[in-house]
């Protein structure tokens, strides 16, 4: 690892001063981004959701042959952004990667809040969200069970193991961080902190119990991971319409989703940077690992793609060969082409190593690319679902405003939730940016402790 | 309530050293309190087993035996043939099997994590907050007050730039 | 060990595909598309047994048409040369139903008759049914329906009233099979070919529809079965479909 990836000037104190005070000095841009976004996530999402659940799905636009839309691939969409979190954080732990450390806790947050955004879209999706629990395995008087032959419920048993698995891991890495915010807040803050530290020291004991215990979570989070998004891509490729049974399916949307999930990374990180004052932890070592990683996931996605239109007009049955002339060619092909665009064409920008550790162009494309991802997704559900094997019973389906406002009602519910986060959480990890720095010199300065309480 | 001799350090390899001198001296065991996790405490103090592994282990055991069982277990309770399927299908029953082995190694792995780290404990324990900042800090276990001189020598001597009496 | 043997003996029975094989009835449609005339008195007649809701004329625009049986029509040529084929497309109630195995609650599955049964009460919209499905044959409730007085009066008091969110489909008429069964097992006997008709059957001016019991080899469906005109639609995808067709005689073409 390059050894630049360090905050060289930072010391020990500064890292604690500095990400106690990410917590608790707030200003007044905090709380009117966070009104708007809780505003938003009212207006745009609760409010034409429980309209829905008044109406019945019929105010979103899905008709007969297209019964699923967006709702579904925002679904998708989210769930995939929680890939590269904690799967990324497990990975680079594993390997020791040193950059990592800087930025995984909120990377872990990222995992954490579009898994809960992802399972509130599940609730809008079903058409009656209130019967919702019968698909969970629970005893009951009707001795009714859900049928685990579904993709579906192995959906609802890897997301849950997921999201269980994911606030444990974000969870058991802050436990020390928590300790040390502890002792250096008061009031609320600091009864909060001691209840979520548990009693953390900093033993010797501790420290080795902490490291088997997050090490064996990672080995247990990677494959569950990667086990996520194949059974969300088998919603899918169980089924038998044209298009959307595929073979490729499942690492095609692993990949797509860590391709996506590293591209909200970006987005993230640079917010944190920029309004959080974390200009000394995330550096440009950061993107331009991150932009790597990111170019590499283009070009695999891109490479998926090919072999799947390859094989699908090689196989050449009618029902795939309209269902991919359709996709390219049909009603939809604009976002078809925006999408080739956006995660095909522009992330090959990446090749510079300047536009790599540039800010700005970093975050718009990392933008772009979650645009044409979700994009993507729609297209999945989209297409397929209007070219099924009867042409009798084709059909068009167009989002409705229901739809799109509580779209854009969930990126206001993932930023309320990444906002509140920030200020419980410590969004840059104390204790490992430490382990990056150099050990401390023999103090020839005294002063005020370091340890006393800031407020 | 045992009295304990702590040393407070600038530097990680002065408190191992001195960790390591206490130790060889005949005191009881010391603890090493860090503001981050040293790759060579086990080498001076003596090679941790944990019982992590134990949990994880059998809680995944546990719930990938659990998890087929659900699956099968209620498919044969409540006999629904869907799709001219067997009633106990192999393949989608071991991805439950797979998901339930990950949950239940998860969870075990986190109360392995808490029973042997003794967590939580929200008593009063040796514990110093600058420990979380930037120093290190050994504290060793004392019958009475002739150890605690002898250890307080050996922590001077090994560059402890504060030493405190402490009770548990 | 009794236990184990009993234990293995059930093993090897539930890892039995095709569960519904020794059941008594196996209910089957025949559709003679030499006899359809393409008329719609069968989607009248199933829109007034099974309390299907008229959705009016906005909905079908916008493609939320509500029909368990319905007639596909496709054109073939160019003008002026140019026939109109169809074909009547119901629920095929397949014995390796796509859409059984995917509804994660276990509200659509094989019931001992060989129906792909709907449970209403069970369902909870996740959509996934109609979408597995490649007969694009099942119907979702948009939102609810209501009828106007006095359409109110003619509803079937056999059959439930959908709510919204709800998944829907051709049942085979299942409130007339039940009663069949119920006659003919007080008068202690098997249910006979004639005893039972679902209401599109009944309706058929033409008599195109026959509907039986598969697994009675003197049954009139059992009979056209073995035409040689007999086929089931998009036979390849292996969903093993209980209504079969028999293709039209192309006169044009002798």
């Amino acid at each position: 690892m390059p050894s630049d990836a360090r905050p060289q000037e930072l010391t020990y104190a500064d890292v604690n001063r500095d990400v106690v005070r990410s917590l608790v000095e707030t200003g007044s841009k905090y709380y009117i981004t966070l009104a708007c976004s809780i505003g938003v996530m009212l207006t745009c999402f609760f409010f034409p959701w429980f309209y829905q659940l008044y109406y019945g799905i019929g105010a979103a636009g899905v008709n007969h042959p297209s019964v699923w839309g967006t709702y579904l691939a925002s679904f998708i969409f989210w769930i995939g952004l929680s890939h590269s979190g904690t799967l990324l954080s497990c990975v680079l732990h594993i390997t020791n990667s040193e950059w990592r450390k800087a930025m995984y806790r909120s990377a872990e947050a990222m995992t954490l809040f579009s898994l809960c955004v992802a399972a509130m879209m599940v609730m809008v999706h079903v058409g009656r969200p209130w019967f919702i629990h019968w698909a969970v395995p629970y005893p009951n008087q009707m001795e009714m069970w859900p049928n685990f032959r579904s993709p579906l419920m192995f959906d609802v048993m890897a997301i849950t193991t997921y999201l269980t698995g994911s606030t444990i891991f974000i969870y058991m890495g802050s436990i020390p961080d928590f300790a040390a915010v502890r002792d250096r807040t008061t009031g609320w803050r600091h009864h909060m902190y001691v209840v979520l530290s548990l009693g953390w020291r900093g033993t010797d004991l501790e420290w080795h119990r902490l490291r088997w215990a997050y090490t064996f979570l990672a080995v247990l989070i990677i494959p569950l991971a990667v086990s996520v998004h194949s059974i969300v891509s088998w919603d899918f490729a169980l089924s038998i319409v044209p298009a959307l049974h595929q073979t490729i399916f499942a690492p095609y949307f692993v990949v797509g989703a860590i391709y996506s999930g590293t591209a909200g990374i970006v987005t993230v990180m640079y917010f944190l940077r920029k309004y959080m004052n974390f200009e000394q932890y995330i550096t440009k070592v950061h993107f331009d690992n991150l932009g790597k990683l990111l170019l590499v996931l283009s070009l695999i996605w891109t490479y998926i793609n090919i072999v799947e239109l390859f094989t699908g007009w090689y196989g050449g049955t009618s029902g795939e060969i309209e269902a991919l002339r359709y996709r390219l060619f049909g009603y939809y092909a604009p976002l078809y082409w925006e999408m080739i665009l956006f995660c095909a064409v522009a992330p090959l920008l990446m090749i510079s190593k300047r536009f790599r550790t540039s800010f700005v162009p970093m975050l718009i494309l990392s933008i772009l690319i979650n645009i044409g991802m979700y994009t993507e997704r729609f297209l999945i559900v989209g297409t397929s679902l209007s070219r099924q094997y009867l042409p009798d019973a084709w059909g068009l389906y167009v989002p409705s405003l229901v739809e799109l406002s509580i779209i854009v009602g969930s990126v206001a519910m993932f930023i309320t939730l990444f906002l509140i986060f920030v200020k419980i959480f410590p969004s840059v990890s104390i204790y490992e940016v430490k382990e990056t720095l150099p050990e401390p010199e023999p103090d020839t300065t005294t002063g005020e402790p370091e340890w006393q309480p800031t407020h | 309530m045992a009295t304990h001799a702590l040393g407070l350090f600038e530097t990680p390899s002065e408190a191992l050293a001195a960790a390591g001198e206490l130790k060889g001296s005949g005191f009881g065991q010391p603890s090493v309190i860090s503001p981050i996790p040293l790759e060579t405490a086990e080498e001076v103090l003596g090679e941790k087993k944990s019982v992590i592994k134990r949990f994880t282990f059998f809680g995944a055991l546990f719930g990938g035996l659990g998890g087929f069982a659900l699956a099968a277990g209620t498919a044969v309770l409540y006999v629904h043939p869907t799709g001219g399927r067997p009633i106990i299908t192999w393949p989608p029953f071991l991805i439950i099997t797979y998901e339930m082995t990950i949950l239940f190694g998860i969870l075990a792995t986190v109360i392995g994590f808490l029973v042997s780290a003794r967590f939580p404990a929200f008593r009063d324990r040796i514990y110093v907050p600058e420990a979380a900042v930037d120093k290190f800090a050994v504290a060793v276990p004392c019958e009475d007050r002739g150890v605690f001189e002898k250890a307080e020598a050996i922590l001077r001597g090994a560059g402890a730039g504060e030493v405190r009496e402490v009770t548990e | 060990m009794s236990f184990i043997d009993d234990f293995l003996a059930s093993w090897r029975e539930y890892r039995e595909p095709g569960y519904y094989d020794g059941f008594d009835y196996h209910w089957t449609m025949s559709v003679d598309l030499d006899r359809c005339t393409g008329c719609g008195a069968c989607i009248t007649a199933c829109q007034a047994e099974n309390n299907i809701p008229i959705v009016g004329e906005d909905a079908i625009a916008r493609g939320r048409e509500m029909q368990w049986i319905r007639i596909e029509k496709y054109w073939e040529g160019e003008f002026p040369d140019v026939k109109l084929r169809f074909i009547p497309m119901l629920c095929q109630h397949c014995d390796a139903a796509p859409c059984e195995t995917v509804c994660p609650v276990s509200a659509t599955y094989h019931n001992q008759d060989g129906l792909n049964a709907q449970v209403y009460n069970r369902c909870i919209g996740t959509r996934s049914c109609a979408v597995y499905c490649p007969y694009e044959v099942r119907y979702f409730n948009y939102n609810n329906h209501h009828w106007d007085a006095p359409l109110e009066q003619q509803l079937n008091p056999d059959v439930s009233v959908r709510e919204k969110g709800v998944m829907e489909k051709c049942s085979f008429c299942i409130q007339r099979i039940r009663q069949a069964k119920d006659v003919a097992k007080d008068e202690g006997r098997r249910v006979q070919d004639g005893d039972v008709q679902p209401a599109c059957v009944q309706t058929c001016p033409t008599e195109a529809l026959v509907f039986g019991d598969q697994n009675d080899p003197d049954s009139r469906v059992s009979q056209t079965m073995n035409d040689e005109r007999a086929y089931h639609v998009l036979e390849e995808l292996n969903t093993a479909p209980s209504v079969v067709y028999l293709r039209k005689v192309e006169t044009d073409a002798v």
